[in-house]
């Protein structure tokens, strides 16, 4: 019932962890101080990543979506994983709104500013709790995968909107820069390493939890089957009973 | 609060609620399995 041999997701579990306090090395010892930030620039080696976590897991929900759609690879292997990866995507898109807040405030001097990354990046937060609200909506299970696999296509339009809308709009936000080819930037290589350290570490966090969540799911998905069967079988012994019993003489007038 | 009040802050807040999602997906996860056990 795991996506992953119990040995591989145990390792993957404890590499993620291995490479996380490597990352807290490195995030607040290892690298310098930004010359502009100063200290405040170590929160990058969270935001970012979680960023990123958060792009990842909300286009596996889509992939896994779109499989379920299609009808020649329908399984609900793909609706649990869609389900799994979303709840992932909350997780880091509110860390990286918090994060990104908790930096905001020493470099803008502000907590929030209506800004179109950050006032996007909140709309896609909340599409996906809408998202994960509608799979606990009580349905058949097909009904429920269709319209879930659905409003996840549609959500995940906010992806590139998030993504590029401080390309689109004049931001507080700052443009991408590790990616900008004509902005070269200049990143120290311990910066760089840990940087990209980061994202390795999230990504290993990312795969071994959603195997553990995708064993949850199929869990409770078992589970839930099991009652329903058994509210059956009750249902059925009770009417078998009730035919069984000698109806009552009416007396006529 | 310094820049580096923010960072620690940060960093915590992070450590914190993946650990907290951690343990609560643990711990969901062993109750179901002892209700499958269970039948």
């Amino acid at each position: 019932m795991t996506l992953l041999k119990p040995d591989v997701g145990r390792a993957i579990g404890w590499a993620a962890l291995a490479a996380l306090v490597v990352l807290a090395l490195f995030g607040l010892w290892g690298a310098p101080p930004d010359d502009v930030q100063g200290d405040a620039q170590r929160l990058m080696y969270l935001h970012v990543p979680a960023a990123w976590i958060a792009y990842l897991a909300f286009a596996v929900t889509a992939i896994a979506s779109a499989l379920w759609l299609w009808p020649r690879t329908r399984s609900m292997v793909w609706d649990r994983i869609a389900g799994a990866s979303a709840e992932l995507g909350v997780l880091f898109t509110a860390l990286t709104l918090l994060l990104g807040s908790l930096w905001g405030r020493p470099v803008w001097g502000v907590w929030w500013a209506w800004d179109a990354r950050l006032v996007t990046t909140a709309v896609l937060l909340f599409l996906y709790i809408g998202y994960l609200a509608l799979r606990r909506v009580p349905a058949a299970p097909d009904t429920r995968a269709k319209r879930c696999a659905i409003a996840a296509l549609i959500a995940f339009v906010d992806v590139p909107i998030v993504h590029f809308s401080v390309t689109w709009w004049r931001t507080l936000h700052q443009e991408a820069t590790v990616f900008d080819p004509e902005l070269k930037a200049n990143i120290h290589g311990v910066m760089a390493f840990t940087l990209w350290w980061g994202v390795l570490a999230f990504s290993l966090l990312y795969v071994y939890l959603l195997d553990r969540r995708y064993r949850l799911e199929a869990l409770e998905e078992d589970l839930e089957a099991k009652e329903l069967e058994q509210a059956i079988a009750e249902r059925v012994a009770g009417a078998g009973t009730s035919a069984a019993r000698p109806q009552e003489e009416v007396p006529v007038a | 609060m310094s820049d580096v009040g923010y960072v620690v802050a940060g960093w915590t807040a992070t450590g914190a609620v993946l650990a907290a999602y951690w343990l609560w997906l643990r711990r969901r996860t062993r109750h179901a399995e002892r209700l499958d056990r269970e039948g």
